[in-house]
Formats: structure tokens, C-alpha cells, sequence
């Protein structure tokens, strides 16, 4: 254990509380970052983080004991009942755009609105970076429910530097996705004339600040600027990706947002399902299997013990390896976490599948996933002089981790990473 | 009468789960104790002798601790003696499992392992697993179940049956009960006097297994006002 | 045609739990409760099994298995983390007849045998729960369903026949908790390559699923989805007998579409008509 005096010392990177602490009643740690605009993140960026109240409870918990105790879901669903009201179309016309990925939640979100609501979503996919074969097939089912749906997939040479460039800046590799997964319904919005636009859960249910989720609706600076010179991707500006990368606007058309005054023009409104309709994820599985033929992955994702959350693209392993080693969160921390708020498993279970399965080693997609980001000179003439090794290995991979670990998170002990605070060892936390 | 405290030994052997005989002793207001004591054995008012397992280990095991003795004695002195499965199979005089073994002998007729294929020549799982009907013999002039454990059963009642073992005894008097298998009849029931023998597991066999436990239950207390201490 | 119809219990804390594929386990109800209803309503046996035995590294079912024993009177399997002799003991002490056994037996195939000679083979029952292959073969997995073993499953179960396994049940995780029907291409293959005893589970939607199954060569019927929710919906449970922080809402309205609405005296009629032959409904007094 440190002494007080040597935490002190320890550096402390991406404005990140120097004192580590967990969620009194799910597993999160308060290192958690809030979710940000992507267009803003640079290598300097600091983080919001998720708070923790006097008690010591996290606000995604709070959150879910208002989800349980103090929210007015009747009055919310007849709010959703008014707003299908007054979009829906009577003339053959979609009346509704839904994005989603084919997964449980956009599943129960499409169905629902159609078969409940009465609506006539018409549902657009951003493709991940990697399909997984058991995410295709989701996918396939989803539509073979009975939606009808537009499939963006992006260039792949544009996504896979995107992506090399986020992981060597940011070590984010999901950020290209999260950029089309913003950025595309509000497009396609306008592009089909469909200004009521429907996610499915508000992220802030995972630990935003509390007031994030009073509104049923995505604020605008989240995919929507107006001087797109400006915005960073892969943590560097667009000025410099047009420049430097051989890449041109056009390249980058997927990754940018709509133009703000078009939103506002047309009425373009992105709501969140999740503000009206008590989400959760479980019964969401349920739901899509019983309604979908949605099938579980038949392998546990790596990191974590559950087999039916977001499972369809082989670079998230490597998405939640590069939080742990950014911030000591794994995807069990996540998933458990979230569950342990639904009440599908209680803190004791909760703490022994991070204690099993937080970090583990994405061994396998490893290689795919490397050639994806291996930036070689033939496919990139241009590109690939910037970088000091173009070629992704496993090796330059892991130096790049370390790059990334915070003092005050890591330490080396018999040749390995350790994390000085775990949340199965309450002797290990925060002095 | 006797105002000593009834007592039921229950053999244990080294193998097989005795706490679920135990427990339908219990049940039905046996007091029942576990042992592997000769002494204990030749002082009970009751013997159940269980098991499921190997004959060979299983008598090795009875014939070294001196309790092979101490059953035949109480076999002979009149003491209700029930043999369970294997413990069944155990009163024979025969076993054919690895080796050519012998058993107790206390009932003439030996041990026979089911055949792998039945009389259609259609393969027969082995063990024996599940419940069956367990049936009087056919061409009996007197009814075989009286005065035994059986006697408040109803003919064809479905018993739990797991073994692969099957007994043959040498006298069809003895054999009382019989159950269909593979497409024939064996002996799943076996009866002299004070000696009675189960293929099945009455302590699995539901309200009518324990209605079994039961009716042994009246035996021992019966033996126990009258016998010779 | 024998058969076995045997309700299969999950059992997470002090609660029978069900999911699908083995994921996202909901509670259901109280063990103790839903054992009792199906030892009268003429189950064949029982099993129960610890489904976060493997994380915790031990069976937690002892308390279960002992309240079971002192007024059930049926054969009783228990599973789930069993790792060594005295972990069976245990579990046999307090009133199971069998037990199963899948992560340890693979991790160490011997310790079937040495179980199956310390207790009799009758009492060894291996568990092999399998997903299909994309190439039609089936692998073996542990740990609840999640993880991979690169066990060809049919040729796992052939092996844990020879090493001494009295019977094995076999679960194919694809078809768990949907209602579906069972694997019957996983169950026949498995039913025709091993000598033993082979119950089937997992899938069963209906009453014409298990006597397909049963048709393919399984000696038994294991199910749970098919019996608990129409046993839930029978005997709607208290909320406040669960902690407060366990979700219950599911159980307002328990059910499962594919699954069909019956209970296991239903099942067992049915079968009997189309010549399935198992322990008959008696009165219990």
C-alpha cells in the first residue's frame, strides 16, 4: 500500500481524481469519464468523471433508484404517446428514424414503436468497424422481423486510419465508430425528411451528471458544429488529417456532423426512448429473443462474463482493454455495474466477476485487429509516412499502452501491470 | 415387553448414500443409526443393509470387519433383515461382478448382469435406470407380499430401480417380486421369513417407497416386543 | 418405452433463476417451493444446479440439498462446482444421490474415474453442455456456458463414458431457454455413441418436444423453462420474499411466448398416450 505521502507524488494524467474510490453499491470506479463530444478530444483533454455523492454512491445508482422509485412512467409513456401522435403518418410514409445496431436494445426499441406505438420507423445501421459473424446475424434477424433498413458502411481505408490515428493519440480505437454512430441519424434525418429521430438509452443512465437525464432529448453540440476546420478526429484537428493524412473532405464525410442550421430548419429532434419507456437491458435480451430469434453470442466477449451485450464488433475488446488501461475500468466493471443497478445481480457476484474477467487480454481477435490497424505504404502512400511504425504488432501495441497508464492507477510489480486499487480488495483503496 | 429403546442399524459398507435411508428411517419414526460395528449389528431390532456400488469391494469390506458373521447371524436368528440393491444382491450366495465373488449366502442364487442387448436384439442401456412396476409373480397359490414389507403396496406400484446387476435366486419361492427390463422379467423383490430383499430404492421410491419403510418399521417393533434378549 | 422426466432447477443464492442460453438468469421463485410442487406433481428426479458455483470456486447448495432430502423422497443430482471427492461427499451427505460433474472432469478427465470408483459409477453423472459449430460439429463448454473447451462435444462424451460416468446429461446452450425444442441432432449423436444413460436438456417448448427427444435415443427428459413459468405463474410468489434489490417486475406476468402453458402432470399424460412410460401421479400423504 502507498503511504500518503508517496500518492502525492504520483502523477495523475487526464485530470483523472488522484483518489481512487468505488460506487458503494455497484462496482464503477470513480475514475469513470463522462461521455464527451468526441470533436473536442485531444491527447490534452481532461476528463469529466462520474460523481459519487456524501454516501458514496455513484449517480448512475441514484439514477436507477429514481428508474425504480420516484419517476412517473405512466406520465412519461403518455408523453411518448403524444409525441408518436403528432409525427405519425397515416399515408404510407415513415414517420421515425431509429438508429440501431441490430442488438437487443434497438431490437425492443423498433418493435416496440411499431407494434406498440403504431409508428413506421425506418431503421439505419452504422456499421462497426468489424462484423462479428454472430452480429451480422443479429443484424440479418432484426430486419427479417420486419424493418426496413439503410446500412452505412464506411470507407474502409478512411475508418481503418481513423482508427489507427484514435489509438495512437487517444488509444480509443472506438472513436471513429462512435463518430458515425452520432453523426449518421441526424443526416439521414434530413435526408429522408424525418425530423423525429429515436435512440434508444440515454448514456447518462451509465453516470452523466444526473441532470443529463431530464431531458428526453441529445444535445446538439453532441452531432451537430459549425466550423468543421476545427473539429478533431482522432485527436487531431481536420486541418491536419486533410494535410498531412492524404485523406480529403470528402473522405471524411461520415465522420462529421450535420449542419446545425439545416437541423434547425427541418425540426430535426433526436429523442431518447429511454426517457420515456424504463429501460432495461436484460429484458431488452428478452424481448429480442422472444419477438427476433436474437441469439447470444456463443462465446463470452473477452473482459467481461456476458454474452449478449454489444457484441457485434471484434474491435471492442480492444475498446474496453484500452479503458482499463486509461482509466482501470474492464467491461465486467461495466457490465456488472449495470446490472447490479437493474437488480439482475446483487454487489457480492458483481465484484467477483471483475475480480474473474476485468482486463482480460483480447487474445481473440488480437491479430485481425492489428492487421486492421497496420497502416501500410501501399494502401496509404501518404498516411503511412507519418507514422513511425506503420505495421501494428503485438508488441508496439502494448508500448502504447504504456504510454497511457496513469501513475496513480498503475504499478509495475514482478514484471507485470498491477492496478493499486482494485474493488474486491477494500485494504487497496484510496488513502 | 421390552422397554429398551428401539434401535435400527444401518451397515455401512464404504459406499453408496446412507443418509437418504437414514433420513426415510427417520421419516417414518425408525431410530436408525449408521455403523460398522458387528456388536451393534447383532443388537438391533433391525438390520437394513443398502448400497449401490461393487460387490467385491463391498464384501471384502463386510468380510474383514467381521460383519459378514454378524449378518448371517442375524439373519438366522430371526431379526428383520432388508437388503437394498446392492445390499439385495449381497443376501445371494453368488456374485459375478470381476470376479466369480461370494456373497453373503444367505439366499441360495446368484448374480447375473444384464444382458447388451435385449430379446429383439435391440441395445440395452445398462444400468437399469428408472422407475418400474413392481409385480407379484404370476402362478403363486398364496399371496407372496403378506408378511412382508411389500404387504400394504399395491401390485404393480413403480419403484426407483438403478443397477446393472440383476439376482437369479436358485428357489422361485424366495423371488416375490418381479419387474419387465429389456424385454423379460427378473427378480426384483426377495423374501424368506425374516430376510427381505429390494432391487429398487424404497427411500427414493416416493409416499409408496417410504409406505415400505413403513411396514418394516411395524416388523422391527413387532420383533422387538417379542424377541429373546 | 422407460423414461425419466426430470425438472432441472438453477439455483443461484436462494433462488431458482432461469435464463436463456444460460444468460441473463432471472429469479423465478424459491427453490424449495418449486422442488416440492414437482416431487407431487410425479417428477421422475431432480436436479439442481449451482450456476455461480464456478465463480465463487465452491457448491453452495448444501442448505437446499439437505431441506430437499428430509421431505422429498426422490433421487436427487446436484451440480455445479464440484471440484474433489470431498466436495461429492459433501453434496452426497446432505442428500443428493448423484452428482454432476463438467468443469472439473474436463480440466482433469481421471477425476471421473477416481470418483466413479470411490462412489459407484451410478452416482458419476457428466454434464456436457454444448454450442453448435458453424461446421455442424458441437463443442463443449464449462463455466456456465461461458467457456470454450475445444472439446469436440460427442467425442468428450464418449471419453467421460469410458472414464466411468454412469449417465450424462447433455445441454445444448443454443437451444436452452428458448423454447425451441431440443438439439435432437446433439442428443442423437451423443445417445447412439455411448453406452450409458443419456438425459437430454434444454430447449423444450412443448410437450411434443420431449417426446421427439425422447425418440432420438435419450433415456431421460431434462427441462426447466417448460415447467417453471407456467409454475410460476401458478403460484405467483410473494415479492417481499426475495431481497429489495433483485428485480422481480418479470414475475407480474411470467412467461416466456415460445413456451408452451403446462405443467409436468399435463407433460406426463401426454407422454404416457404416445407410449413414454414414467413414475405415475400418486397421492402424497
Amino acid at each position: 500500500m502507498a503511504s500518503p505521502e508517496v500518492s502525492e507524488q504520483l502523477e495523475v494524467r487526464y485530470g483523472l481524481p488522484r483518489e481512487v474510490k468505488f460506487c458503494t453499491r455497484c462496482v464503477i470506479s470513480n475514475q469513470r469519464p463522462n461521455s464527451t463530444v468526441e470533436y473536442q478530444h485531444t491527447g490534452d483533454s481532461k476528463k469529466e468523471t462520474i460523481r459519487f455523492d456524501a454516501e458514496g454512491v455513484c449517480d448512475a445508482c441514484r439514477y436507477a433508484e429514481l428508474k425504480r422509485t420516484k419517476i412517473d412512467w405512466a406520465s412519461r409513456e403518455r408523453q411518448l404517446v403524444e409525441l408518436c401522435d403528432r409525427y405519425r403518418r397515416h399515408d404510407g410514409s415513415y414517420d421515425c428514424l431509429l438508429p440501431g445496431s441490430g442488438g437487443k436494445d434497438s431490437f425492443y426499441a423498433a418493435h416496440v414503436l411499431k407494434h406498440k406505438y403504431g409508428m413506421h420507423p425506418l431503421t439505419v445501421t452504422w456499421a462497426p468497424h468489424m462484423y462479428t459473424d454472430w452480429g451480422w446475424r443479429n443484424h440479418q434477424a432484426w430486419i427479417h422481423a420486419g424493418f426496413d433498413n439503410y446500412l452505412c458502411m464506411p470507407n474502409g481505408r478512411v475508418h481503418r486510419l481513423l482508427t489507427r490515428l484514435a489509438v495512437e493519440n487517444l488509444f480509443h480505437p472506438f472513436q471513429p465508430f462512435i463518430f458515425g454512430q452520432k453523426a449518421l441519424a441526424p443526416k439521414m434525418a434530413l435526408l429522408f425528411d424525418l425530423p423525429l429521430v429515436f435512440y434508444g438509452e440515454n448514456e447518462a443512465e451509465y453516470g452523466n451528471p444526473l441532470k443529463d437525464t431530464n431531458s428526453a432529448l441529445r444535445g446538439e453540440s453532441y452531432y451537430s458544429a459549425e466550423n468543421i476546420a476545427d473539429l478533431h478526429l482522432g485527436g487531431t484537428s481536420v486541418r491536419e488529417v486533410e494535410t498531412s493524412y492524404g485523406l480529403d473532405r470528402n473522405d471524411l464525410q461520415p465522420y462529421l456532423p450535420a449542419n446545425p442550421n439545416r437541423l434547425a430548419e427541418r425540426g430535426v429532434q433526436v429523442h431518447y426512448l429511454g426517457y420515456y419507456l424504463r429501460w432495461h437491458p436484460q429484458s431488452c435480451y428478452y424481448y429480442a429473443v422472444e419477438h427476433g430469434g436474437f441469439q447470444a453470442s456463443p462465446e463470452r466477449t473477452t473482459g467481461t462474463y456476458s454474452k449478449y451485450n454489444s457484441i457485434d464488433d471484434k474491435i471492442d475488446d480492444f475498446h474496453y482493454w484500452t479503458t482499463y488501461v486509461k482509466f482501470g475500468i474492464g467491461r465486467a466493471t461495466y457490465d456488472a455495474s449495470q446490472e447490479i443497478r437493474s437488480g439482475d445481480i446483487n454487489r457480492e457476484e458483481g465484484v467477483a466477476l471483475v475480480r474473474r474477467f476485468d482486463g482480460e487480454w483480447p487474445e481473440r481477435f488480437a491479430q485481425q485487429v492489428f492487421d486492421y490497424l497496420s497502416i501500410g505504404d501501399k494502401e496509404f502512400p501518404v498516411a503511412s509516412r507519418q507514422f513511425a511504425q506503420p505495421v501494428m504488432d503485438r508488441q508496439s501495441f502494448l508500448k502504447l499502452a504504456d504510454s497511457f497508464r496513469s501513475p496513480h492507477l498503475w504499478k509495475r510489480e514482478g514484471g507485470e501491470w498491477r492496478l493499486r486499487h482494485v474493488v474486491w480488495d477494500e485494504s487497496s483503496e484510496a488513502q | 415387553m421390552s422397554d429398551v429403546p428401539q434401535r435400527v442399524a444401518i451397515v455401512d459398507y464404504g459406499t453408496g448414500n446412507l443418509y437418504n435411508v437414514h433420513r426415510a428411517c427417520q421419516h417414518v419414526g425408525l431410530q436408525a443409526a449408521i455403523t460398522v460395528s458387528p456388536e451393534e449389528v447383532l443388537a438391533a431390532d433391525g438390520v437394513l443393509l443398502p448400497g449401490v456400488g461393487s460387490m467385491p469391494h463391498a464384501m471384502a469390506f463386510l468380510d474383514e470387519t467381521g460383519l459378514s458373521d454378524a449378518l448371517r447371524s442375524v439373519a438366522e436368528r430371526g431379526t428383520p433383515l432388508m437388503g437394498i440393491c446392492l445390499g439385495m444382491q449381497m443376501l445371494m450366495e453368488q456374485g459375478s461382478e470381476f470376479t466369480r465373488h461370494q456373497g453373503l449366502g444367505i439366499l441360495a442364487g446368484e448374480i447375473v448382469r444384464f444382458p447388451s442387448r435385449d430379446g429383439n436384439g435391440t441395445e440395452l442401456k445398462v444400468p437399469h435406470i428408472g422407475w418400474n412396476s413392481v409385480r407379484r409373480p404370476s402362478g403363486k397359490t398364496e399371496d407372496p407380499w403378506r408378511d412382508t414389507p411389500l404387504e400394504a403396496t399395491p401390485d404393480g406400484e413403480y419403484m426407483y430401480f438403478v443397477h446393472s446387476y440383476r439376482v437369479v435366486p436358485a428357489d422361485p419361492r424366495i423371488s416375490i417380486g418381479v419387474t419387465r427390463y429389456g424385454g423379460a422379467e427378473f427378480c426384483s423383490a426377495v423374501a424368506r421369513g425374516n430376510v427381505f430383499g429390494c432391487q429398487f430404492h424404497p427411500e427414493r421410491s416416493g409416499p409408496h417407497g417410504l409406505r415400505l419403510y413403513r411396514e418394516f418399521a411395524r416388523r422391527v417393533e413387532a420383533w422387538r416386543q417379542v424377541a429373546p434378549r | 418405452m422407460i423414461t425419466r422426466i426430470i425438472p432441472r432447477l438453477d439455483v443461484k443464492g436462494p433462488n431458482l433463476v432461469k435464463g436463456v442460453h444460460l444468460e441473463g438468469l432471472r429469479v423465478l421463485g424459491k427453490p424449495e417451493a418449486f422442488a416440492r410442487q414437482y416431487y407431487e406433481q410425479g417428477a421422475d428426479e431432480l436436479l439442481f444446479m449451482d450456476v455461480v458455483a464456478s465463480l465463487y470456486g465452491r457448491n453452495s447448495l448444501l442448505e437446499l440439498v439437505e431441506r430437499t432430502a428430509d421431505e422429498i423422497f426422490i433421487p436427487l443430482a446436484v451440480g455445479g462446482g464440484l471440484r474433489s471427492l470431498d466436495d461429492i461427499r459433501g453434496v452426497l451427505r446432505a442428500g443428493a444421490d448423484k452428482v454432476t460433474l463438467n468443469t472439473a472432469a474436463v480440466r482433469r478427465p481421471e477425476f471421473i474415474s477416481e470418483a466413479a470408483r470411490r462412489f459407484g459409477s451410478s452416482t458419476i453423472v457428466v454434464s456436457v453442455e454444448a454450442i453448435r459449430r458453424s461446421d455442424g460439429s458441437y463443442e463443449a463448454y464449462t463455466d456456465n456456458g461461458r467457456e470454450k473447451t475445444g472439446l469436440d462435444a460427442v467425442a468428450w462424451a464418449v471419453r467421460a463414458a469410458e472414464l466411468g460416468a454412469g449417465e450424462l446429461v447433455v445441454t445444448s446452450i443454443d437451444r436452452e431457454g428458448t423454447g425451441k425444442g431440443y438439439d435432437l441432432d446433439l442428443t442423437e449423436r451423443i445417445a447412439r455413441a455411448v453406452p450409458v444413460p443419456v438425459i437430454a436438456c434444454g430447449g423444450a417448448g412443448t410437450a411434443e418436444h420431449v417426446a421427439q427427444v425422447l425418440g432420438t435415443g435419450a433415456a431421460a427428459a431434462s427441462l426447466a423453462s417448460l415447467l417453471h413459468y407456467n409454475q410460476a405463474r401458478r403460484y405467483l410468489a410473494e415479492p417481499n420474499q426475495f431481497s429489495p434489490e433483485i428485480n422481480v417486475a418479470h414475475l407480474q406476468r411470467p412467461g416466456f411466448a415460445k413456451v408452451q402453458d403446462i405443467d409436468l402432470i399435463q407433460l406426463k399424460a401426454y407422454l404416457t398416450d404416445r407410449g413414454f412410460v414414467s413414475r405415475p401421479l400418486v397421492a402424497h400423504v
